[in-house]
C-alpha cells in the first residue's frame, strides 16, 4: 500500500513510501513518526493518501497507540466488541482466540501485562476490519525479558491476518525483524529496503546509528589516508581513495583487534576496559579510547591481558561523507 | 509501623473532633425538637411537593444544558479562556440574595427580558418557572465546574481511539466520555441537587410563591416560631438526602472495583 502524507502543523513533514507486510518506520524520537500515524488515522490535520480528507471514523485503519489505550472501564472482550455492531460477544471472543487471549476475556486491562494488552488492542483494531494497521512504538511498553517473544507473536499474527502493518519505532530490534524497513532522519526518508539490505549498507552515519550499529563516530580523513578521531588525538589508516574531509565512520565490534599495549604494534591505540559484557559465547568489551568509547567483541575464552590496545584494520572501517 | 502509630492516632483524634464539630448543630437539633408536639404547620406538605418537584425540573435542565457546556469547556482551549472562567466564578461567588435581585432586574415583570417573556406567556416572577429559574441559576455553575473536571479526567486519547474504531463523535461521547466521567458526574449532580434544593436567597426574591421548603422554614419561623421550623427541617433532610447519598455511595463502590 502506497503511503503519501504531508503535515504542516505542528511540524512540517512529508513522507512517501510503500507498506508491505510488516513495515517498520525507524527514526529517532521527535521526528514526527507518531504524528504521521495520527495523521493517517485522521486524528491530526494533514493531506495525503490513502484516506485523505476522511473523518477518523470512516478510515479503515486499525490504530494501536503507544500504551495501547484500552478502555479501562471495559474488560478484554468488551474492548474488542467496542468496534463490533452485531454478535458482539461471539465475534469478540473469536478475535481474542486468534490472538491467544480467549482465557483473559473477562479480565480488565489493568490486570493484564503489556504484551497481553497489546494483543487485546490488536484484536480490537482488527475487529474494525482495517485495510492497514498502524502501530505506534509497539515495543516501548514491553517487559525486556519477554519482549522478543511478544514481537515474534505480533509479527506472526500480523502475517496471519494478512493486513499490511506500519509500525513506527526507534527500536533497532523491531526494525531487524521487519519485512520492509524505512529509515527517517531529520524528517526525511533516507533509506528503504529489507532489513538485511539496509543493515549491510546503511546509507550514512545517521542510518547506521538508527540501526543500532555500534562504534559509529565522527571523524576526519586527511590527505595521508588517515582517519583522525577526536580532533586528531587518535588516528588510524583508512582506505579513503582521494577523499579528504569530514566523515562519519564505523567499525564492526568483531573486526577490532585486541593487542597487548607493550608490544608497541603500529597503529595501535591504548585503551582501558570499562565494561565486560558476556553474551552467550561472545564477550563484549566497552573500552575507553581517549575521550571516546569503542565496543569490541571477542570469544568469551580469549585471554585479555592488560594493558590493552586496539587495532582497527583499514579495510574494516566504513565511512560516509558528512552532509554539512 | 511503630513510628507512624502516634501520628495516625493524632490524625484520628483530629478527624473525630472535626466530625463532632460538624455534627454538633444536628445533635442540637435532635435535642431542640419537641418530639411530643411534633407536628406540621399549614402548607408544609405543599412546600415539600414544591421543593421536590421543581428541584427535579431544575436538575434536569442543569444536566441537559450544563453537560454539553462542561464537555466543551473540558475539550477546547481558546483565546480568552479566562473570561469564561471568570464568568463561572462570578456566578459562583454572587451572594444568593444578590443573584435573586439580578434575576429580578432581568426577568422581572418590568425588566427587558421579563416583560418580553411574559407576553409570550412565561411569567418569571412568583411562579413555578421563576422558582426553577432561581434554582437553575444558583446550582448551574457548581455543576458545570464539577462536570468539567470530570470530563477533563477522561484521557482524550481514549475518545480518539473510539473514533478510529468507527464510532461517531456522539457515540464516542456516550460510550467512552460519559461512562469514564461518571464518578465525577455523579458528584456534580449530587452537588447541583443539594445546591438547588437548599437555595433560599435567590428563590426568596423571584419566587416567594410558590413556597419551597427553605422559604417555608423562614415563613414558619416568622409566623409561628422555632417549633414550626424543626419538623419541616427533619422532613427536608429526609427528602434531600437520598439522591446525593446514593450517588456518592454508588460512585465510591464503583471505584473499589
Amino acid at each position: 500500500m502506497r503511503i503519501d502524507y504531508r503535515i504542516d502543523t505542528p511540524i512540517t513533514l512529508h513522507a512517501a513510501f510503500d507498506v508491505e507486510g510488516f513495515t517498520v518506520l525507524l527514526g529517532a524520537s521527535g521526528e514526527g513518526k507518531s504524528l504521521l500515524l495520527r495523521a493517517m488515522a485522521g486524528l491530526t490535520p494533514a493531506q495525503g493518501e490513502p484516506f485523505g480528507g476522511m473523518p477518523p471514523q470512516h478510515r479503515a485503519v486499525g490504530y494501536l497507540p503507544q500504551g495501547y489505550a484500552l478502555f479501562p472501564h471495559l474488560n478484554a472482550w468488551q474492548n474488542v466488541a467496542f468496534a463490533l455492531r452485531t454478535q458482539r460477544r461471539a465475534q469478540a471472543l473469536q478475535l481474542l482466540e486468534r490472538v491467544h487471549m480467549a482465557e483473559f476475556a473477562e479480565r480488565y486491562p489493568a490486570t493484564l501485562s503489556g504484551g497481553q494488552q497489546q494483543r487485546v488492542a490488536l484484536a480490537r483494531a482488527l475487529a474494525r476490519r482495517p485495510q492497514l494497521l498502524l502501530l505506534d512504538e509497539p515495543t516501548s511498553a514491553l517487559d525486556p525479558v519477554t519482549r522478543d517473544d511478544v514481537i515474534a507473536e505480533l509479527i506472526s499474527e500480523v502475517h496471519e491476518f494478512g493486513i499490511p502493518a506500519l509500525a513506527v519505532s526507534h527500536d533497532p530490534h523491531l526494525a531487524a525483524v521487519a519485512d520492509r524497513l524505512v529509515l527517517m532522519h531529520e524528517r526525511r526518508i533516507i533509506q528503504i529496503g529489507s532489513p538485511a539490505e539496509v543493515n549491510a549498507n546503511p546509507v550514512d552515519g545517521s542510518a547506521a546509528r538508527l540501526l543500532g550499529h555500534r562504534n559509529v563516530h565522527r571523524g576526519r580523513i586527511d590527505g595521508a589516508r588517515r582517519l583522525l578521531w577526536q580532533d586528531g588525538g587518535i588516528a588510524f589508516p583508512v582506505n579513503s581513495g582521494a577523499f579528504e574531509g569530514e566523515v562519519d565512520w564505523a567499525i564492526d565490534p568483531d573486526a577490532i583487534r585486541l593487542v597487548h599495549a607493550r608490544d608497541n604494534l603500529p597503529d595501535a591505540a591504548a585503551v582501558s576496559i570499562e565494561v565486560r559484557h558476556v553474551m552467550g559465547r561472545t564477550l563484549q568489551l566497552g573500552v575507553r579510547c581517549g575521550q571516546g568509547r569503542l565496543w569490541v567483541s571477542a570469544p568469551v575464552d580469549q585471554v585479555v591481558s592488560e594493558p590493552v590496545a586496539v587495532q582497527l584494520p583499514a579495510e574494516a572501517i566504513r565511512w560516509w561523507k558528512r552532509h554539512s | 509501623m511503630k513510628s507512624t502509630a502516634p501520628r495516625s492516632r493524632i490524625s484520628a483524634f483530629i478527624s473525630a473532633a472535626t466530625l463532632l464539630l460538624l455534627a454538633a448543630p444536628f445533635i442540637g437539633l435532635a435535642f431542640a425538637t419537641s418530639w411530643r408536639h411534633f407536628g406540621f404547620a399549614d402548607g408544609d406538605g405543599n412546600a415539600i411537593a414544591v421543593s421536590l418537584g421543581y428541584s427535579v425540573l431544575a436538575l434536569i435542565l442543569i444536566i441537559a444544558l450544563g453537560t454539553p457546556l462542561a464537555w466543551w469547556l473540558a475539550r477546547h482551549r481558546m483565546r480568552g479562556q479566562w473570561l469564561i472562567d471568570a464568568l463561572l466564578l462570578l456566578a459562583l461567588l454572587t451572594p444568593p440574595l444578590a443573584l435573586g435581585l439580578l434575576l429580578a432586574s432581568m426577568y422581572g415583570p418590568y425588566a427587558p427580558a421579563g416583560s418580553m417573556l411574559e407576553r409570550a406567556g412565561l411569567v418569571l416572577t412568583n411562579s413555578g418557572p421563576a422558582f426553577v429559574m432561581a434554582q437553575f441559576y444558583s446550582a448551574l455553575p457548581y455543576y458545570v465546574i464539577a462536570a468539567r473536571a470530570a470530563f477533563e479526567s477522561v484521557p482524550r486519547e481514549l475518545e480518539q481511539i473510539a473514533l478510529t474504531l468507527g464510532h461517531s463523535p456522539w457515540r464516542s461521547f456516550v460510550h467512552v466520555s460519559l461512562p469514564m466521567a461518571k464518578l465525577g458526574l455523579a458528584a456534580a449532580i449530587a452537588l447541583a441537587w443539594v445546591r438547588a434544593l437548599g437555595e433560599f436567597g435567590a428563590v426568596l426574591i423571584v419566587a416567594y410563591y410558590p413556597q419551597g421548603i427553605p422559604v417555608k422554614l423562614w415563613v414558619n419561623l416568622q409566623n409561628i416560631g422555632l417549633d414550626a421550623v424543626y419538623p419541616l427541617l427533619w422532613v427536608f433532610f429526609l427528602v434531600a438526602m437520598p439522591l446525593p447519598l446514593i450517588l456518592g455511595l454508588a460512585a465510591r463502590r464503583r471505584r473499589l472495583i
